[in-house]
C-alpha cells in the first residue's frame, strides 16, 4: 500500500507538471496585445508597450520564461495578479475565495448525497411505480432544462415568492446561501439518484440477492446491508474528488448569485490575461483532481475490501 | 406507466409555468416592493404608487443600492494607475481631484476652489481649499490634503517604475518636462526610481513644470499654451497621492493597496469590498463639502447580467436598472405592464461612434486590396454612403423605441464644449455643414437625390479606374458573440437595401479573440465602428486622433491607416484632403487666446472632414432604465472621469416615471 501510494503521488507530481507546462506555453502563444487593455493600447506608445512586455519578461526566449516559472514554483511564488486585483499576491487572492466556494460546495454535496441516494433507493425499491416515475421525471427535468433557465426560475420563485435574498451576501451568509445551495444541489441530487437507482437495480437482479431472499432475509436487510453497500462502491469512488473540487466552485451558480467564490475566477483570469492567476488555478485544480481520484481509489478499497489496487492487474 | 409519467411531467410543467407567471404584469411595481434599502425620512412613502412626486420627493433614499455587471469589477484601488472606466466608477467616489463637473458638464470646484490662467494657457494656477483631509477607511483623519500631494501624484504617474507608464500620455503631451522626467526614471534602476519623491529640490521639481508656492497653491506649466488644460483636472492623471501613505505602505504596497489600508479624500470610504459580490461606500465624515447631498451608504452589487439586475429591481433590492433590449420590448409592448410608465431614456453615454474607413486595406494573403482601397479613396463613393446609407434599423439595436435618438452626425461628441454664449460646439459644425433639424422620422443627413448623384459619379469614376462592383465591405465581429452577429446582419441589410446590393456588399467576417492582432494589425477590415470618449474638454481630443502624419493620432494609425497610403492617381485627392484637414486642426490648436474663435476653427476642420466623408458618423448610445434616482441630477460631462461620482443625487423611494425623468431632463437643459 505504501509503495503504491508513493508511486501514485510521484505520478501525480509529473502529471501536474505536464499540465502546468502545457498551460504556460499555451498562454505564451496568445498575442501579447492581450496583456493590455483597449485603453492601454490607445494611450501607451509602442515603445511603452514594448518596455512593459520586456519588464514582465514576456519578450524573453520561451525556455528562459519557462525555467524562470519553474524556479518561482519551487520557491512557492505564484506571482501577483495583474488584472483581477492589481498587485495582490495570487495566493492571497485565492485564499479569500476558496473558503466560500468550499463551504457552499460541501453543504451542497452533503445534501446531494443524502437526498440523491435516498431518492435513488426509493426509486429502486419501488421500481416502475409512482415514486420511481417522479424521481425519473425530476432527473429528466434537471438534465433537460438549461441550468440558467432553472436557476432563473429558482431565483424568481425564491426571491419573489419566498422572500429569500436573491444574491449571496457575506453579511447575511445563512439565508443568502439558500438559493445558491439549492441550485448547486439540484443537478447533483439528480446524478446521485440516477446512479444509485441504476446500480441498486443491477444488484437486486443478481443471484446472491435471490439467494438472500430464499434464505429468508428481510427486504430492509437485503436493501441496506447488501444491495446499497455494493451499489455504493462505484459512487464512492467519486466522492473524494467531488469533495475536493468543491474548492473550485461553480462558474454558473456563483456568477448567477454573485457568490464571491472561485467559480468565475479561472474564466475571468483567462479573459483578462492574468497569467499568474491562471497558472496558479491550473496547478490547484489539476492537483486536486489527481488527489481526488487517488483518494477515491482508497475509499473504494475501504468500502469494498475485495478491491486490491496494489495487486498486479488490480490497479486502474 | 405512461399515464403516470405524463402526470408527473404535467405537474412539473405546471410548476414551471406558475413560476414564470411570477413575472407577469399583474404584480406590483418594485416601487411598492421596496425591501432592505431606501431607508426613508418620511413614513408616508409607502402610501405612494409612483405617481405623486410632490410627496415622494420628500422620501429620499438614504442608503442607495445599485448593481453593476460582474465584468465591470474593480481591478485596482490606485486611481493613478487605472485607465479603466470600470475603476473610475468606484474610485472617483473615494478620491477627489482638483476639479469635478456639474450635471451639465461644466467644471466645478473640488479640492481646488479657484483656478485660471493669465497667459493664454501656458501656466495654470489652482488655489486649493485648506479643509480637505486624507482619512482612513473608518473616517479617521490621517493628514491634510494639500498642494504637495498633487506633486506626489504627478511624480507617481510619471515615474516609469512606479506606474508602468499608465496615464502618462496626457501629462507628457501637455506638461513641461513631463516627458524628460519619465525618460529619466526609465533609465534608473527600480530601487532608485522607487526612492524618488516630489519634494522641494527633487529631480521631479527640477524637471517638471509643477510648482507649489505654498501649501494650497499648485501651478502647472504647459509645453505650449493649453487653454483647455483645466478640463484635464477632473481626469485621474492629475489626482493627488499622499507621500506619507506611500512611505507607510512602501511603493509595492501602494500599488496593491486595498480599501482597508488606503487613504481617502473623496466623498465616501469603502467600508466593505467583497470582490465579485458587493462593495459598500460609507459617507466620509471628514469630507470637505459639508453642504453636498450624500447617501449614508451606497451598496454596489455585482450581478451576472442585466437580466439578473432586472430581477433584483423587481424584488426591490436595487434602485436602478439598465434594461436589456428584450426587457424593453416586453415592457413597451404591454400597456398594462407594471413598469410601462416607468421606463425612461437613460443618459447618453459620452462616446461618439464612427465608421472608421480603412484606406490601406489588405487581403488575407497580405497583398493590397486594390479594389477596396481605390473605391474608398474616391470622394463620390464616400459621399454616396454619407447621403445614402440609412442605418435607422441599426439604431434599433441600441434603442428599439426611439432609434433616432441614437443618430449621430458629428465626429465630436455633442455636449463636449460650449461657446461663451452657450452654443454647443457641434451646433457650429451643424451650421457649417448645413444639416437640417431632426424630424423624428428619418436620419437628417440622408438625401436621396445627392446619394444617387454621388453613386452615379462614383460608378463612372471607379469603373474608369478598373474597380469592379459591388464594392465589398469586410466587417469583422467577435466569433462567439450572437449579439454582434445579430447587429451585423442588421447592418448588412442596411447597407444593401439603402444603397443596392449591386453597388455595395457587406461581408460579415469573424475574429476569434483579438481584433487588434487578427484584424487591425493585418489591415483586414474595410471599416470599424468605434466610439471615442474624451479625456479632456477640447475638440482637439477628438480631431487630433484623425490627423495625418501624426504617430500619436490613434485613429489614423490604428484604424484608417492613412499614413500608409501611397500617393497615386486614385489616392492623391484623399491624401490632399487629409493634409488639409490636418492643417486646419493644427491652425485651430494654435488659437489659444479666444475660445470661441478656437472652437469655430475646429468646427471648420470637422465640417471639412465630414463633408469630404473622411469618416462617417454612426451612432450615440442611449438605452432605457428604471430608476429611483434622478439621472439628470448626476455629474455628466462628455470628458473626464467624474460622471459616476455619487454626489448631490436626487432620489425617491418611489420609482420615477418616464414623464418625470423627461421633465428633469428638460429642466436641466433649460438651466
Amino acid at each position: 500500500m505504501f509503495k503504491y501510494t508513493v508511486k501514485r503521488l510521484l505520478q501525480s507530481v509529473v502529471t501536474v507538471l505536464i499540465v502546468v507546462t502545457i498551460v504556460f506555453l499555451l498562454l505564451r502563444l496568445l498575442p501579447t496585445d492581450y496583456y493590455f487593455t483597449e485603453d492601454q493600447l490607445m494611450k501607451l506608445s509602442d515603445e511603452q508597450r514594448h518596455d512593459q512586455l520586456q519588464a514582465a519578461g514576456l519578450l524573453d526566449p520561451m525556455p528562459t520564461q519557462l525555467f524562470r516559472f519553474y524556479g518561482q514554483l519551487l520557491r512557492g511564488d505564484f506571482g501577483q495578479s495583474r488584472r483581477i486585483q492589481n498587485g495582490v499576491n495570487v495566493t492571497a487572492l485565492i485564499a479569500d475565495k476558496f473558503a466560500i466556494s468550499m463551504k457552499l460546495g460541501i453543504i451542497s454535496l452533503g445534501i446531494s448525497l443524502v437526498v440523491g441516494v435516498t431518492i435513488g433507493i426509493i426509486q429502486a425499491r419501488h421500481k416502475d411505480r409512482i415514486a420511481d416515475h417522479i424521481g425519473t421525471a425530476y432527473t429528466i427535468f434537471v438534465n433537460a432544462v438549461p441550468p440558467l433557465v432553472s436557476y432563473s426560475l429558482i431565483l424568481i420563485f425564491g426571491s419573489l415568492v419566498l422572500g429569500l435574498p436573491s444574491m449571496y451576501s457575506t453579511r447575511n451568509p445563512g439565508p443568502s446561501s439558500i438559493l445558491p445551495i439549492v441550485c448547486l444541489s439540484m443537478g447533483s441530487i439528480a446524478y446521485y439518484a440516477l446512479w444509485t437507482r441504476r446500480y441498486m437495480i443491477d444488484e437486486i437482479n443478481k443471484d446472491y440477492i435471490k439467494l438472500a431472499r430464499v434464505k429468508g432475509l428481510s427486504t430492509k436487510s437485503i436493501m441496506v446491508r447488501h444491495v446499497l453497500r455494493n451499489a455504493f462502491v462505484p459512487l464512492a469512488q467519486y466522492i473524494p474528488a467531488s469533495l475536493m473540487l468543491t474548492i473550485s466552485g461553480s462558474l454558473l451558480v456563483e456568477r448567477f448569485f454573485s457568490v464571491p467564490g472561485m467559480g468565475p475566477l479561472l474564466t475571468d483570469s483567462i479573459n483578462r490575461y492574468d497569467t499568474s492567476v491562471v497558472q496558479a488555478l491550473v496547478i490547484l485544480y489539476s492537483g486536486l483532481s489527481i488527489l481526488g481520484v487517488f483518494f477515491g481509489d482508497i475509499l473504494m478499497m475501504i468500502v469494498d475490501p475485495r478491491i486490491k489496487l496494489a495487486d498486479k492487474g488490480g490497479a486502474r | 406507466m405512461n399515464k403516470t409519467i405524463s402526470k408527473a411531467l404535467a405537474l412539473a410543467l405546471a410548476a414551471a409555468m406558475a413560476l414564470t407567471g411570477c413575472t407577469s404584469s399583474g404584480d406590483k411595481p418594485a416601487a411598492d416592493n421596496n425591501q432592505g434599502n431606501g431607508t426613508t425620512t418620511d413614513s408616508t412613502a409607502t402610501e405612494n404608487k409612483g405617481g405623486d412626486k410632490t410627496t415622494a420627493s420628500k422620501n429620499e433614499i438614504k442608503d442607495l443600492v445599485i448593481s453593476k455587471v460582474a465584468s465591470r469589477e474593480l481591478e485596482t484601488f490606485n486611481i493613478l494607475y487605472s485607465q479603466r472606466a470600470e475603476d473610475f466608477e468606484n474610485l472617483t467616489n473615494l478620491y477627489d481631484g482638483l476639479l469635478e463637473v456639474t450635471p451639465k458638464g461644466e467644471l466645478a470646484p473640488a479640492i481646488a476652489t479657484e483656478w485660471g490662467t493669465e497667459d493664454g494657457g501656458l501656466t495654470w494656477t489652482f488655489k486649493l481649499r485648506n479643509d480637505a483631509k486624507w482619512v482612513n477607511m473608518n473616517g479617521e483623519v490621517m493628514a491634510d490634503c494639500n498642494a504637495q500631494d498633487f506633486a506626489t501624484g504627478l511624480e507617481w504617474v510619471l515615474n516609469y517604475h512606479k506606474n508602468s507608464s499608465s496615464n502618462t500620455s496626457m501629462p507628457i503631451e501637455m506638461i513641461k518636462g513631463a516627458k524628460e522626467y519619465y525618460e529619466y526614471t526609465k533609465e534608473l534602476p527600480e530601487a532608485e526610481a522607487f526612492a524618488l519623491t516630489a519634494g522641494e529640490g527633487s529631480k521631479f521639481r527640477e524637471l517638471v513644470g509643477l510648482a507649489t508656492p505654498d501649501d494650497y497653491t499648485v501651478v502647472y506649466t504647459c509645453l505650449i499654451e493649453k487653454p483647455y488644460f483645466d478640463t484635464l483636472a477632473p481626469y485621474v492623471c492629475l489626482y493627488p497621492a499622499s507621500q506619507a501613505l506611500i512611505d507607510q505602505l512602501g511603493v509595492e504596497g501602494f500599488k496593491s493597496m486595498n480599501n482597508t489600508d488606503m487613504w481617502y479624500n473623496g466623498c465616501y470610504t469603502m467600508t466593505s469590498y467583497i470582490q465579485g459580490n458587493e462593495k459598500i461606500f460609507t459617507k466620509n465624515p471628514e469630507y470637505w463639502d459639508k453642504n453636498c447631498k450624500l447617501f449614508d451608504t451606497v451598496t454596489i452589487k455585482m450581478v451576472e447580467s442585466s437580466d439578473v439586475a432586472y430581477q433584483l429591481y423587481q424584488a426591490g433590492e436595487i434602485d436602478y436598472v439598465a434594461l436589456s433590449e428584450s426587457n424593453v420590448k416586453t415592457i413597451s409592448g404591454d400597456p398594462n405592464h407594471q413598469y410601462h410608465d416607468y421606463m425612461a431614456n437613460s443618459l447618453l453615454s459620452k462616446y461618439s461612434y464612427q465608421f472608421h474607413w480603412n484606406y490601406n486595406k489588405m487581403k488575407k494573403d497580405g497583398t493590397l486590396d486594390t479594389n477596396w482601397n481605390t473605391a474608398i479613396a474616391n470622394e463620390a463613393f464616400r459621399l454616396s454612403l454619407r447621403y445614402g446609407l440609412d442605418i435607422k434599423e441599426y439604431y434599433k439595436r441600441t434603442n428599439t423605441l426611439d432609434p433616432l435618438s441614437c443618430e449621430n452626425n458629428f465626429y465630436t461628441m455633442k455636449g463636449l464644449v460650449y461657446t461663451t454664449d452657450g452654443k454647443d460646439y457641434v451646433d457650429l459644425v451643424k451650421e457649417k455643414i448645413g444639416l437640417g433639424n431632426a424630424n423624428g422620422e428619418t436620419m437628417v443627413r440622408l438625401d436621396k437625390t445627392k446619394a444617387e448623384e454621388y453613386k452615379k459619379q462614383a460608378i463612372e469614376e471607379l469603373t474608369a479606374l478598373g474597380v469592379t462592383f459591388p464594392i465589398e465591405f469586410d466587417y469583422y465581429i467577435l466569433a462567439s458573440s450572437q449579439t454582434s452577429l445579430d447587429s451585423a446582419n442588421v447592418l448588412k441589410n442596411c447597407f444593401e437595401s439603402s444603397l443596392g446590393s449591386d453597388y455595395v456588399q457587406l461581408n460579415i467576417n469573424t475574429y476569434v479573440s483579438s481584433q487588434n492582432k487578427e484584424v487591425r494589425d493585418p489591415h483586414l477590415q474595410s471599416f470599424v465602428i468605434n466610439g471615442w470618449g474624451a479625456d479632456y474638454g477640447d475638440p482637439q481630443n477628438y480631431l487630433g486622433q484623425e490627423t495625418y502624419g501624426n504617430d500619436n493620432a490613434w485613429y489614423s494609425t490604428a484604424y484608417s491607416n492613412i499614413n500608409d497610403v501611397q500617393e497615386t492617381e486614385a489616392t492623391k485627392a484623399l491624401l490632399d484632403q487629409y493634409k488639409e484637414f490636418t492643417k486646419m486642426v493644427e491652425e485651430a490648436d494654435k488659437i489659444t487666446d479666444n475660445t470661441d474663435a478656437r472652437y469655430n476653427a475646429y468646427a471648420e476642420a470637422e465640417a471639412y472632414m465630414l463633408q469630404h466623408g473622411l469618416v462617417l458618423p454612426c451612432n450615440y448610445s442611449m438605452g432605457f432604465c428604471l430608476t429611483k434616482y434622478n439621472i439628470h441630477s448626476t455629474m455628466n460631462a462628455m470628458f473626464g472621469a467624474c460622471n459616476d461620482k455619487i454626489k448631490n443625487w436626487e432620489t425617491s423611494t418611489e420609482a420615477y416615471t418616464a414623464e418625470e425623468i423627461a421633465a428633469f431632463k428638460a429642466a436641466k437643459e433649460a438651466k
